[in-house]
């Protein structure tokens, strides 16, 4: 039986068996309802927050909502069979803390007893899904956006940077915005969510962005239930809010100078390497026009520090970016579980949970 | 007694010039930042409760009990900690360091520093991991007080210890013996360990560098005409394809001090780019011909530096150079009182007992960022042999990669904290509850 991928993330799980150069077969949110023991939903009156978010800013928080939810995923959506479950490969977002780690090996070996677990870095795993084992990856997601220079496979921790802007700010701020030009239409936040994705995309650089404001251009876009709102230059504001987020309301620098100045911070000898081996991923990256203006907005930078995007392999699926830490994670795992390189049941019961940092890095 | 589990110790080595913080028994520091804050003045005082990302620690009202002038209210100070922070310009940020000399003379700044690295950085919780902290090498007993004092009572740390810069670095290295050579970033101080312990009658510290010599090359290149513009002072602009166009950007509010420390941003980069200790004595005549090496500053400006490339290095070694760098002429007072690295190096040595004395002239060991700089060891192993007796048998080791040289104090603390044997060590919660901080000089020598 193949080994299982599970990329957790703070809006989708991406799940299957690691089969490379495929998209994974489960992606699923993360967010989960609660329900009453009898199985009706509960009334919303009576309880304001009935969603459950395991998984917050990248970090596994809620763990007996992520014990459900695994579950579900495993058993239900990959068929694995009480007693006969197999090997399971995780990632993990950049800083992750130790305990974090030990606690998700210590609920994989106790409570689903599974036979060999890995884990790795997500920045790590989109190189190699690009083909690349040094390189600097830019991960925008839902909860968090992490800049990793990596080095031959280890994560320059020195100089990453991690920031807790995401793709769930920018819903806000959509939200936040159509409130403003449509005041009599109440929106529900899930449908901002679905508006975003449809509508959101980026200028072509600070200048174009500066006419959009001025534009009378809008869409006329229908609700679910029934309202019509018009949408326009907010969807320009969303990109752009990545490139300043001074939108925000956040007082830090674009996503690109933030990219010069991590690698800056890293021995100047691996400057070239990282600079030219730069792979964008994550949900919020694959925005229409995301990749043009990152590219413009680095073309300004001088020649010495000017980040150049890496092309992903014909061979691999499109929209890459949605999912690339999976692709890499079923690349690792075809070597590493072959190769026995990952931690077996018999390493956990003899060492306990702390044995993830000696065999994982 | 600390009869902790498998949970991991903390070290924490807080320098003049970066911060190192992570795990022990890992290779390298996870948080590594500038340990100076950015602080903006709160002339506005009335609001207690101001919910904001990136404040440090808000202290007290300073005067409190006294009635202030509402013109010259010195209440509160909003703390911006970390490189992300620092790197984003505000206006009326000042750059504060919290260190003078070599000593700690705001602990609020120690302490917003501290957070930033447990709580943003490594994200751990510090009531559940033991902590080990490097000290200087010479530190007072009032300060590693006021150290056990924040930890215990703040942090509420399970158990501490406090290990001085030249034996974590003596440890990085497996000798229990040897003469440490720490070129850091305020200052550079050589202390002879024996045993384990620093022999503390013979350490020998100078003002001289990293940042010294930083400044020096700073000055240097303004007296040829060079401005270095910092990251936030300018745009570029693409007017038509290929070409750019560099447009200078205006904050008038900007403080000096941040205007200087992103200036000596950029210049440090320059300085650990193109810098090498020179094989000889630095000698105007012989180096004026030396062939230029390019350098490509963020604002696209390619400079060219020449003999500036060994001069700074040699004021190590010969700090009367100083006097040579137009605009240096300040520190010429304090430079002619010190010493060059080699002469600081005997001094020590002969501060020593005889009998370990050539045990140390064999194991000289180089920590520091300012000893990563190109051929320093070779210079160093050079200017020692000729000036050492001739019986004695003159070794400079240095770890081959600029990393372990420039972390080797939070390597060594990192050893040593996840020894089997040192865990009996610690200075546990229950001690100090018992006997006060001051028993930390019992615990930690």
């Amino acid at each position: 039986m193949e080994a299982v991928v599970v990329d957790v993330g703070s809006k989708l799980l991406k799940a299957g068996f690691a089969v490379p150069d495929q998209a994974p077969s489960m992606i699923i949110p993360t967010q989960m309802k609660r329900m009453l023991e009898d199985g009706s939903l509960t009334e919303t009156s009576l309880f304001e927050e009935a969603t459950v978010d395991p998984v917050v800013r990248g970090f596994i928080r809620d763990w007996d909502a992520m014990e459900d939810l695994l579950h579900h995923v495993l058993y239900t959506g990959l068929g694995w069979e009480m007693g006969n479950e197999g090997q399971i490969l995780f990632t993990d977002p950049l800083s992750t803390p130790k305990a974090v780690r030990e606690q998700l090996v210590q609920l994989m070996f106790e409570t689903f007893n599974i036979s060999g677990f890995y884990a790795s870095e997500q920045a790590v795993l989109s190189l190699y899904a690009v083909g690349r084992i040094s390189g600097c990856s830019v991960d925008i997601g839902h909860g968090k956006i992490d800049i990793a220079p990596v080095i031959e496979g280890a994560v320059q921790h020195i100089a990453s940077r991690r920031f807790e802007i995401g793709g769930v700010d920018l819903t806000k701020l959509l939200a936040q915005e159509l409130g403003k030009s449509n005041p009599l239409v109440k929106i529900d936040i899930y449908d901002v969510e679905k508006l975003k994705e449809q509508y959101a995309c980026c200028a072509e650089d600070d200048v174009a962005y500066e006419k959009t404001k001025q534009s009378r251009q809008e869409e006329q876009h229908t609700l679910p239930d029934g309202q019509v709102i018009t949408i326009g230059r907010e969807r320009y504001t969303i990109g752009e809010a990545l490139f300043q987020p001074s939108i925000l309301g956040l007082e830090s620098h674009g996503i690109v100078e933030q990219l010069v100045r991590s690698i800056s911070t890293v021995s100047s000898e691996n400057h070239r390497q990282l600079l030219e081996n730069t792979v964008l991923c994550g949900g919020t990256a694959s925005m229409p026009g995301f990749e043009d203006r990152f590219q413009k907005e680095a073309s300004l930078c001088s020649s010495a520090v000017r980040p150049s995007l890496v092309k992903p392999p014909e061979y691999m699926p499109e929209n890459l970016t949605m999912y690339s830490a999976w692709v890499g994670g079923a690349i690792l795992a075809k070597v590493v579980f072959p190769q026995n390189q990952h931690i077996t049941k018999a390493d956990y019961d003899e060492t306990g949970p702390s044995v993830v940092h000696r065999k994982c890095f | 007694m600390y009869g902790g589990d498998e949970v991991s110790a903390i070290v924490i080595d807080l320098g003049s010039h970066t911060c190192k913080a992570g795990y022990a028994g890992e290779d390298a520091p996870k948080a590594v930042f500038p340990s100076v804050v950015g602080s903006i003045d709160q002339m506005d005082v009335d609001d207690p409760d101001n919910p904001e990302k990136n404040s440090g620690s808000v202290p007290d009202l300073k005067n409190v009990g006294n009635t202030f002038d509402s013109d010259k209210s010195k209440g509160k100070h909003k703390l911006y900690v970390g490189s992300q922070a620092l790197g984003y310009r505000r206006d009326h940020m000042k750059v504060v360091s919290p260190i003078k000399d070599g000593v700690v003379v705001d602990w609020d700044i120690v302490e917003s520093i501290w957070d930033h690295a447990l709580r943003e950085c490594l994200l751990i919780d510090p009531k559940e991991h033991p902590m080990l902290l490097a000290e200087p090498s010479s530190n007072t007993q009032q300060q590693r007080e006021k150290m056990a004092e924040l930890m215990f009572e703040k942090y509420e740390v399970p158990a501490l210890f406090l290990g001085k810069n030249a034996v974590l670095t003596s440890f990085a290295s497996g000798r229990a013996t040897s003469l440490v050579v720490d070129g850091g970033g305020g200052s550079t101080t050589i202390a002879p360990v024996h045993d384990g312990y620093v022999v503390q009658k013979a350490v020998v510290s100078s003002p001289i560098g990293g940042e010294f010599l930083t400044d020096c090359l700073m000055k240097s290149l303004e007296s040829k005409g060079l401005t270095i513009k910092s990251r936030y002072s300018f745009k570029r602009k693409e007017i038509q394809p290929g070409i750019f166009q560099t447009v200078d950007l205006d904050f008038p509010n900007t403080t000096e001090s941040y205007k200087l420390y992103s200036q000596r941003v950029i210049v440090s980069d320059i300085k650990e780019c193109v810098c090498r200790a020179p094989d000889t004595p630095y000698d105007e005549t012989a180096y004026s011909n030396i062939p230029m090496t390019p350098y490509e500053l963020p604002d696209g400006q390619t400079i060219e530096i020449g003999a500036d490339r060994f001069k700074i290095p040699d004021v190590l070694f010969n700090p009367s150079l100083v006097q040579a760098i137009p605009g240096m002429e300040s520190f010429a007072e304090t430079a002619s009182s010190v010493r060059g690295l080699p002469q600081m190096v005997i001094e020590s040595i002969n501060k020593c007992d005889v009998d370990i004395r050539r045990e140390l002239f064999s194991s000289i060991l180089l920590a520091g960022g300012t000893t990563s700089m190109q051929q320093l060891k070779e210079r160093l192993e050079k200017d020692l042999l000729e000036e050492s007796p001739q019986a004695a048998r003159v070794k400079v080791l240095a770890s081959g990669n600029a990393t372990e040289r420039r972390f080797s104090v939070w390597i060594g603390g990192s050893i040593l904290a996840s020894l089997g044997s040192f865990q009996q060590m610690w200075f546990s919660k229950s001690e100090y509850e018992e006997n006060g901080a001051s028993y930390i000089q019992r615990k930690c020598p």
